[in-house]
């Protein structure tokens, strides 16, 4: 017991804190957007506004994770691994940060449609809700434990997001050409959906970075069926 | 280990040896010498004092003889120094004598002696001389030398006599050191196997040495000790076991944080509570593991504020379980200084039955409300003038006291179930029989069964074990279940009783229509207070959604059950279980 709490540094407390920040803000993304999925499927504007307001949170950590990171590569000069912590912790937080700001895209988009009679049953959206929390919660799952595989299928789970966007899309175009009445409804549905789609998106960027950091691989551009485990391995073997 | 205790007795009694032979050594050695020079000296001194007496030229004529006798070498020198007479050397080979310190100092006098290397003859000597007298005149000097030779070699023999010794005390000194260190290390090595078991936590007996030494005391101490320390570790053992029981079996779920705040220990009650949710608690922070915001939320609280906190949260994506926690620091043992304390309290059966409370009073006022509604309506209607017409009056009236009844019903039911419930109903339970009952009560139900045309077979042999029951309460309960089997059953449909033969303790009474049936996944609700499977019918045909629910505590208070099992179209088929009396 006392061994340990003396090997650890202060230098390796403030990339713990970095850490735990960041899971925190993840926390509050993925609560944020289950608020707002569900405020779409109970009418609930009530929830919708609570989201809205609890970006300011979220901004604030934003802030506070980046100052954190900025001074501790400015101090102690992190290299190879911690550096390359420190860069994905950056990219993450603003990842989170933007993913914060689409729910409250979407929470702004509910309170309209919260005003107007439902025009279909929500069944596809509240899946795409679920997949992006669980992409957001597996890329900091894997960055917290390091692990590559896990980051390389949540990469992979962004193309159900798609398809899903896609069959919405093209769901709500068949209504706006039976119906020209639902075209303000179906359009609001829509940047719903797509916002989903986008912090999905987001989430992938985070587990493209969790990849980096743990290989040392550049996978952002790729598309995920490209890239498989091996990137995992090869690199495994060399270290 | 033991040959150097070995090595450090044998050089201790070496170098005693050696300081003990070297002192008798040098002081026997020199007092020999000494005693031996002095010896010689007087010796040589009497004979030549004898010698002395005769006339130079007698003494000069006989140095031979002298010499033999005196067993010396024998000079006569005359008084200007020169050798007369010699016994080993020719007289005149001599240089003069006078110079030499013996004859200066018996010259000088009367008598002299000298220890010294002739270099005549290349040898430590003992020289001694006396003057000889012609009347008060010296007319030369009588000297006579011995070598020292007879000294050293009795030195020798002295010293050879002391190394001897010194062999010997060499070779009986290492037997005794290899002895000694023997005795000494043997139960010093038992002592070192001992403590080295007790080390490696073997259960290591007793030390037994029997010596009433220092040695002695020192292993009865030891015995001691260990004997103390078994005590008192078997008492930790047992506290321990005593707290980790504790902990292990607590129903409550129980993480220790240590001071980075990393999960440290969770009990088997949070894992009961959490169950296949979470995996790998231990080592990682709560946020890590949880990834809740509202148990984060109460640890940055009690962090901030350092006070307890207590929280209500909500675990787990699907199925969630409500915890209660509690975050305390740990506080009595200095270890633990700076560890954190979380107790979760599963109120997830708390939360329902707040909300199955919730629910039963808005449901009882909904149903009671319903017929009011119905009653006032009429009442109003007859009010504003329907009662001057005499038929739609009488048929208003109708519905009112159907309304009313159903009221009235519904109040009788709630009364019962909350007696049943408050454990205020008297039982009377008495050894019935079932087929006796079973037809009184046929034949309330007839009547009903009939307007429907729906056929009651009874096929329940008169001959069936008795079983204990309250006689009105088992016809309520047969009432209760046959009334709903007639209700949910089509016209010119059909309703069988039947006895199952079961276990020879219990008495199965099986009740079957040929009814609308009710969904699978809703059979398990059918006994819940007010659950209605399709609610609009069921109140139309007069039910209070109270029937089964009352009909499900009282095969409790009978220490029966009840089974149901339906097909959606096809019928329901109730099962009571009785057990015999």
């Amino acid at each position: 017991m006392e061994e340990t709490r003396r090997t650890i540094t202060h230098y390796e407390r403030e990339l713990q804190e970095i850490k735990q920040n960041l899971l925190y803000l993840g926390a509050l993304a993925e609560k944020a957007i289950e608020n707002v999925t569900a405020s779409l499927l109970d009418r609930n504007s009530e929830l919708a506004r609570q989201v809205i307001e609890g970006d300011a949170e979220i901004d604030k950590l934003d802030t506070e994770i980046e100052e954190q990171c900025i001074r501790l590569m400015a101090l102690r000069q992190p290299i190879a691994r911690d550096l390359r912590f420190i860069t994905t912790a950056i990219k993450l937080n603003g990842h989170l940060e933007r993913i914060g700001d689409m729910a409250v895209n979407i929470a702004e988009k509910v309170l309209h449609l919260n005003e107007v009679p439902q025009l279909k049953p929500y069944i596809d959206l509240p899946r795409m809700a679920v997949i992006a929390r669980e992409m957001i919660r597996g890329s900091l799952d894997a960055f917290v434990r390091e692990e590559c595989e896990l980051a390389n299928r949540i990469r992979r789970m962004d193309t159900e997001i798609d398809t899903l966007n896609e069959q919405i899309f093209r769901e709500l175009l068949t209504f706006m050409l039976e119906d020209a009445r639902t075209i303000h409804r179906a359009l609001l549905i829509m940047q719903v959906s797509k916002n989903l789609e986008r912090i999905a998106d987001h989430a992938k960027g985070m587990a493209d970075m969790v990849v980096y950091m743990v290989t040392g691989i550049n996978v952002r551009h790729q598309w995920p069926g490209d890239t498989t485990d091996d990137i995992c391995e090869t690199k495994r073997e060399e270290s | 280990m033991k040959g150097r205790l070995f090595f450090k007795i044998f050089a201790t009694y070496l170098a005693i040896a050696v300081l003990a032979i070297g002192i008798v050594g040098f002081l026997a050695g020199s007092q020999i010498r000494a005693k031996l020079e002095k010896q010689i000296e007087l010796e040589l001194m009497s004979y030549a004092g004898l010698v002395d007496l005769y006339p130079m030229k007698e003494i000069q004529s006989r140095v031979e003889e002298i010499a033999r006798i005196a067993r010396a070498r024998v000079t006569v020198i005359d008084w200007e120094g020169k050798v007369i007479a010699e016994t080993d050397k020719e007289a005149a080979t001599l240089g003069s004598h006078l110079e030499r310190p013996e004859i200066q100092e018996a010259r000088v006098r009367g008598r002299g002696k000298t220890t010294r290397y002739s270099r005549t003859l290349k040898e430590d000597m003992i020289y001694v001389a006396l003057p000889i007298r012609k009347g008060p005149e010296i007319v030369g000097y009588i000297r006579l030398a011995r070598p020292l030779s007879d000294v050293r070699k009795t030195i020798e023999e002295f010293t050879a006599i002391l190394l001897q010794s010194f062999l010997i005390i060499l070779v009986s000194s290492v037997l005794v050191a290899f002895l000694f260190s023997r005795k000494l290390t043997t139960p010093i090595r038992d002592m070192e196997h001992f403590t080295e078991r007790l080390r490696r936590g073997e259960t290591p007996g007793t030390l037994m040495i029997r010596s009433s030494d220092e040695i002695g005391q020192l292993a009865e101490n030891i015995n001691y000790m260990v004997d103390e320390l078994q005590k008192r570790i078997a008492a930790l053992q047992e506290e321990k076991a005593k707290v980790e029981a504790a902990f292990s079996s607590a129903l409550d779920g129980i993480l220790i944080l240590d001071h980075q705040g990393r999960i440290e220990t969770v009990n088997r009650g949070m894992w009961t509570m959490i169950g296949e949710r979470y995996r790998d608690l231990v080592g990682k922070t709560p946020l890590e593991a949880f990834r809740n915001l509202g148990l984060q939320k109460a640890l940055d609280q009690y962090r901030s504020g350092g006070m307890p906190v207590s929280q209500e949260i909500e675990l787990g994506e699907e199925d969630p379980v409500m915890l209660d926690v509690s975050i305390t620091p740990v506080r009595g043992i200095d270890a633990a200084e700076g560890k954190t304390m979380l107790v979760f309290h599963d109120v997830t059966r708390l939360k329902k039955l707040e909300r199955m409370r919730v629910d039963f009073v808005a449901n009882v006022t909904h149903e009671i409300k319903t017929p009011l509604t119905a009653i006032l309506g009429f009442v109003e209607t007859l009010q504003e003038g329907a009662i001057e017409d005499r038929e739609t009056a009488k048929r208003f009236l109708s519905t009112i006291a159907r309304h009313a009844e159903r009221l009235n019903r519904l109040v009788e039911d709630l009364l019962t179930i909350s007696n049943i419930e408050l454990g205020e109903m008297r039982f009377c339970f008495e050894s019935v029989s079932l087929s006796g009952i079973v037809e009184s009560v046929m034949n309330i139900i007839q009547v009903k069964a009939r307007g429907k045309r729906i056929e009651i077979v009874s096929e329940i042999p008169e001959k069936l074990p008795l079983i204990r029951a309250d006689r009105d309460r088992l016809s309520q309960v047969l009432i209760n279940v046959l009334d709903n089997a007639v209700k949910f059953t089509p016209e010119g449909g059909k309703v069988t009783l039947a006895s199952l033969p079961a276990g020879s303790n219990e008495v199965v009474v099986r009740i079957t229509d040929t009814g609308i049936g009710v969904p699978k996944d809703e059979v398990s609700r059918l006994g819940e207070r007010f659950y209605r499977v399709d609610k609009t019918r069921s109140r139309e045909l007069g039910g209070t959604g109270l029937g089964l629910s009352i009909v499900k505590h009282l095969m409790t208070a009978h220490k029966g059950r009840i089974e149901i099992e339906s097909q959606l179209g096809r019928g329901t088929t109730v099962s009571l279980y009785f057990p015999a009396a």
